[in-house]
């Protein structure tokens, strides 16, 4: 009742762009507090508009400060822009320290500029549990853009390509092989790629590299329409943001011109479905008495996984059968 | 509920002005994300504002002030007034650093509600966050 009254107000706060309404839905549903679905609820049909953009790429690679530079440029084009920093939670303690906004200083009083620091809470994949759910805030409060810096990442941790419309790959140079680490996942996904800390030493052969690899990448796809540019930067010195902004712009009309706009947000939005049908499936099932045993017999090794699985899953059919 | 609520405590660590005395405030959030707690470090030579601002939008709990080079009393009773003044009145302000007992009560009264100096066991912190935070719920349900 109280948890209603409340909802409809944050709800009317973050449609009115209210930084602090905006912040504290951000909350609730980072904290799974049920306040905030009831929020998500009513701000749902305010979405949509907003191009949500990743960058991604391995720790230490510049991520915090080229997302630093690209808010500077893209205010200058009048854009609005909400910031995602995303950094790891300790697996053990749940504690993180979120460090991201130190490099993102300059843009804490500009009040077009929202910068949120979110901890993975125990989520993999390179994004929060919370990721999607603050991009939709964001989106609702009338940001146009929503930059979301996922934690440093290797090879196969890209969730966020199934949340962004645009994914900024970040690589440098003097990695050396490790460039063969990024290869592998990374750059298969991703329509911009970005060469930080182009200043040091190695950019040529790392430049050389990268290139091959998106050409290996093109003639895989001869289907591609978007051909993802490699982009020069020196974060630290502000280099090279007013490219990848034209950069973004360029594929955001590319996505625009066709059904790609529509097709993404709808993708994201059938993915997010899927994984709160899979966390509460998951839940409602272990929560079931016959879970409690069938856990105390597998640790015990009186029956399989697998076997004990399936028993689990038969009995809660046979459960909705029973009460169809 | 389907999944329950998870609440870790939020809290903002800064430092204000040209203080760039960094031990004790690492030590801090380090302690602080031991005990499981999310610290967002807004980094060194912030303003009131700065402050103010990124604990409204971070949604923080607390916000604590690490000052060990005497900008204190012009500083904090600032601070406090501006988190009053974006409706923030209700997060908790720590200072920590090198306060001179005699501040401590005129800070106190400006709004400060808990000072931690030199030699304060990180322990001592923790559990006093805790207690703090267990009572915020509790209120906060009810
Ligand atoms: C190390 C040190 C330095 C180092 C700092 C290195 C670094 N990267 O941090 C260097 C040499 C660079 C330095 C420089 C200066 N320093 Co100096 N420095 C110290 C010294 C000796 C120790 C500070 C320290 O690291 N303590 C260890 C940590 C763990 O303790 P702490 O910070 O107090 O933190 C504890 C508690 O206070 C609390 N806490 C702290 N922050 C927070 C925050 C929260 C939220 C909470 C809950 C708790 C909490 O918990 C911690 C654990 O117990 C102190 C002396 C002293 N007695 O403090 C002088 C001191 C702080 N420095 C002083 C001065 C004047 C300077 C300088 C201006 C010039 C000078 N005389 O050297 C410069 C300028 C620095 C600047 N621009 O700010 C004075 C300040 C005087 C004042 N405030 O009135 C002091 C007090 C020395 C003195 N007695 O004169 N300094
Ligand atoms: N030399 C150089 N250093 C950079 C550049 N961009 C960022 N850095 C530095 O690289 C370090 C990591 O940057 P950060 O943005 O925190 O990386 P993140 O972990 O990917 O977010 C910092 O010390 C930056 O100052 C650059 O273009 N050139
Ligand atoms: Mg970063």
């Amino acid at each position: 009742m109280t948890v209603g009254i409340a909802s409809v107000e944050i709800a009317t706060g973050v449609i009115a762009g209210r930084i602090a309404a905006g912040a504290r839905a951000i909350r609730w549903l980072d904290d799974r507090d049920p306040r905030g679905a009831a929020v998500l609820g009513a701000i749902y049909g305010a979405t949509g508009r907003a191009h949500i953009v990743g960058i991604t790429g391995p720790p230490g690679a510049g991520k915090s400060t080229l997302s630093d530079m690209l808010v500077a440029e893209l205010r200058r084009r009048n854009r609005r822009i909400g910031v995602i920093a995303i950094d790891p939670s300790s697996p053990f303690t749940g504690g993180a320290i979120l460090g991201d906004r130190v490099r993102m200083a300059r843009h804490t009083l500009d009040p077009h500029v929202f910068i949120r620091s979110i901890g993975t809470r125990g989520a993999a994949g390179g994004l929060s549990r919370s990721t999607h759910d603050a991009a939709l805030v964001f989106d609702a409060m009338g940001y146009d853009i929503v930059l979301i810096e996922t934690v440093g990442v290797g090879q196969d941790e890209i969730d966020v390509v199934n949340l962004a419309h645009t994914t900024i790959i970040v690589g440098v140079p003097g990695l050396g092989d490790e460039v063969q680490a990024v290869k592998a996942g990374l750059m298969e996904a991703g329509e911009i790629f970005v060469l930080n800390k182009a200043d040091r030493d190695g950019y040529e052969a790392a430049h050389r590299q990268f290139g091959l690899m998106l050409h290996l990448r093109a003639n895989a796809r001869p289907d591609d329409s978007w051909a993802p540019p490699l982009l020069r930067a020196v974060a630290s010195r502000d280099e090279g943001a007013d490219v990848i902004a034209d950069a973004l712009e360029a594929h955001l009309a590319h996505l625009k011109a066709g059904d790609g706009f529509a097709r993404r947000s709808g993708r994201r939005a059938c993915a997010q479905m899927v994984n709160l049908v899979h966390a509460r499936a998951a839940a409602a099932l272990l929560r079931l008495p016959e879970a409690t045993r069938l856990l105390d017999a597998v640790s015990a090794c009186e029956i399989d996984p697998y076997s004990a699985a399936e028993r689990l899953l038969a009995g809660s059919r046979n459960d909705s059968e029973g009460a169809a | 509920m389907d999944t329950p609520v998870e609440r870790p405590l939020r809290i903002l660590l800064a430092k204000l002005g040209m203080d760039t005395h960094t031990v004790g405030v690492t030590i801090i959030a380090h302690a602080l994300r031991e005990a499981g707690m999310e610290v967002i470090f807004t980094g060194l030579k912030q303003t009131p504002e700065m402050v103010a601002a990124a604990a409204v939008q971070e949604d923080v709990d607390v916000v604590g002030i690490s000052t060990l080079s005497a900008g204190h009393m012009r500083n904090l009773p600032k601070l406090a007034r501006l988190l009053r003044e974006a409706g923030a009145g209700d997060k908790l302000l720590l200072a920590g650093g090198v306060i001179p007992q005699e501040d401590k009560a005129l800070l106190t009264e400006a709004g400060v509600h808990k000072i931690f100096t030199m030699g304060a066991d990180t322990r001592e912190i923790v559990a006093y966050l805790r207690g703090w935070w267990t009572e915020r719920q509790a209120a906060d349900a009810a």
